[in-house]
């Protein structure tokens, strides 16, 4: 479900404040987003587990995977794809880092 | 190659779409006696009531596109294991090199409690009975406090709906969670409106024109319009005992998911199976999923055993309630946070490790927890009760300790 580029890039979080394993969730825009460093890779979700909206920056990342808190689902945090349950996947929006700073496009 | 796999649940879909996952490019047969394709159980006493639909657990085209045929509305009757063979309840016989026994539960009834108005809670057809008489009624009389009985007192009162619950144990889900958190299930529903009963259970019932009349051991009546029967579940070993295969509480299966039969696995809520040293048979949906991966790969020439620590929740109202391990005891244990505040984890401890955590709202407890579970860790009950470092932290320094 990856969405078409628009080229509408805004200012996310400084890369400084995101440490590799680490993930955050932020307001960008009117959109809930779940910035991810996996390994110096950054990857931006929609904050919420496909199974019942709850923000996944409630859960945690450990070992390349992102698991929600509430109902345990785990998604591969470089794809966004489930690992358990395998039949659903995150919605990723680009981002980009650029001087520093992780851009989102939400739009 | 054809591999057969018996009961439409989660566990089976899981297993077949872990196949497929692993190349295994035989055939992949589902025999499932209910009418539609596997489906997750868990809403079932949940948003589903509230007039969700039915969450199938793969898309319905995932069987074509994935060549697993599903046989629905078909009865596996009968094992001949010598001659590799399912009886189906068409009559005729199928064939297999391995076979995979994922026949689930069915709910336990008491005698007399049956018919009209009278509800158990185990398919999407038992929901979609319950869901269709509750749109009516007024008065739901829940008998058993587990976890069945909280969920549906929950939606119903969402729905408007006056729950009473007969419960012949003190408190909500004691068995499962202890007294003590079971009172803290009892404030959570009795807050709410919901009649609890502790100590309490019927014993007969009559029939009136305008519904039911219930007479508990204390001699008190009760009038409802719908009774939902929610006093545990059975599991469905006949097949297993007919053919056999060691059963107990359960098929019995080791870590690696076989039963006693040669190529005959059996998995999800059916199967008794060795885990970390202790023989134990989870009713849980994540078990039996993880449980499906572990079989595939057995399946397709790996020796995996199942070590995943076990993991369960309720929603109740606004409410998360989540375990991971199993508790040594119940009455013994650790708790952070505040009980009164209705959030907190309670841990069981056993020489300085943690073996279980039960926790009310406090997902990210559960999932610290469930890293170190079944790893050498060492922690103190201060520690574990100290809210100035965060548990995921603390665990990862005693666990970094230890190793």
């Amino acid at each position: 479900m990856s969405r078409a580029m628009t080229g509408r890039w805004q200012q996310a979080m400084e890369l400084d404040e995101l440490w590799e394993g680490e993930m955050t969730g932020v307001t960008v825009g009117a959109e809930k987003v779940l910035l991810v460093n996996v390994d110096g890779e950054i990857r931006a979700y929609r904050n919420r587990c496909p199974h019942q909206q709850w923000e996944l920056s409630e859960g945690d990342l450990d070992g390349g995977e992102i698991t929600c808190a509430r109902h345990l689902w785990v998604f591969d945090a470089r794809s966004g794809s489930g690992v358990n349950p395998d039949n659903c996947r995150l919605t990723d929006f680009p981002c980009r880092v650029t001087d520093g700073v992780i851009e989102v496009d939400v739009t | 190659m054809r591999y057969v796999l018996v009961g439409g649940g989660v566990a089976s879909a899981a297993t077949a779409a872990g196949l497929r996952k692993r190349g295994f490019d035989g055939e992949v047969v589902v025999i499932a006696d209910e009418a539609e394709p596997p489906y997750e159980r868990p809403p079932l006493s949940k948003d589903f009531l509230g007039g969700t639909e039915v969450v199938p657990a793969r898309a319905p085209s995932w069987y074509a596109d994935n060549d697993v045929e599903l046989r629905l509305g078909t009865r596996a009757t009968a094992l001949d294991l010598g001659g590799r063979t399912v009886r189906l309840t068409a009559g005729d016989d199928l064939g297999y090199d391995a076979l995979v026994l994922a026949t689930g539960l069915r709910p336990r009834r008491l005698p007399g409690f049956d018919g009209e108005r009278i509800h158990h809670l185990r398919t999407a057809a038992d929901a979609r009975g319950l869901r269709a008489e509750l749109a009516d009624a007024q008065r739901l009389v829940i008998l058993g406090a587990g976890f069945i009985g909280c969920e549906v007192a929950s939606s119903a009162v969402a729905l408007g709906k006056q729950v009473t619950i007969f419960e012949p144990e003190r408190a909500p889900l004691a068995r499962a969670l202890g007294a003590r958190i079971g009172g803290v299930l009892l404030d959570i529903h009795r807050g709410r409106g919901v009649e609890i009963r502790a100590g309490e259970y019927i014993e007969s019932m009559t029939r009136t024109a305008a519904g039911l009349v219930l007479t508990s051991n204390l001699g008190h009546t009760v009038e409802c319009d719908l009774v939902l029967v929610g006093v545990g579940a059975r599991p469905n070993v006949e097949l297993a005992v007919a053919a056999g295969i060691d059963t107990g509480d359960g098929i019995l299966v080791d870590e690696y998911g076989r039963t006693s039969a040669p190529d005959v696995y059996a998995l999800g809520d059916v199967a008794a199976q060795v885990h970390h040293g202790t023989r134990v048979r989870v009713e849980h949906h994540d078990n039996a999923l993880r449980q499906g991966r572990t079989v595939a790969a057995n399946l397709t020439g790996e020796a995996v055993p199942h070590t995943d620590a076990h993991w369960f929740w309720s929603d109740q109202y606004d409410h998360t309630l989540q375990s991971v391990g199993r508790a040594r005891d119940l009455d013994d244990l650790v708790v952070r946070g505040s009980v009164e505040e209705q959030r907190f984890a309670a841990f069981s401890l056993t020489d300085g490790r943690i073996d279980a955590v039960i926790a009310l709202n406090r997902p990210g407890d559960v999932l610290a927890v469930r890293r170190v579970l079944h790893t050498p860790h060492e922690v103190t009950a201060e520690a574990l009760r100290d809210e100035s470092v965060p548990l995921k932290q603390l665990l990862r320094t005693v666990a970094e300790e230890v190793s």
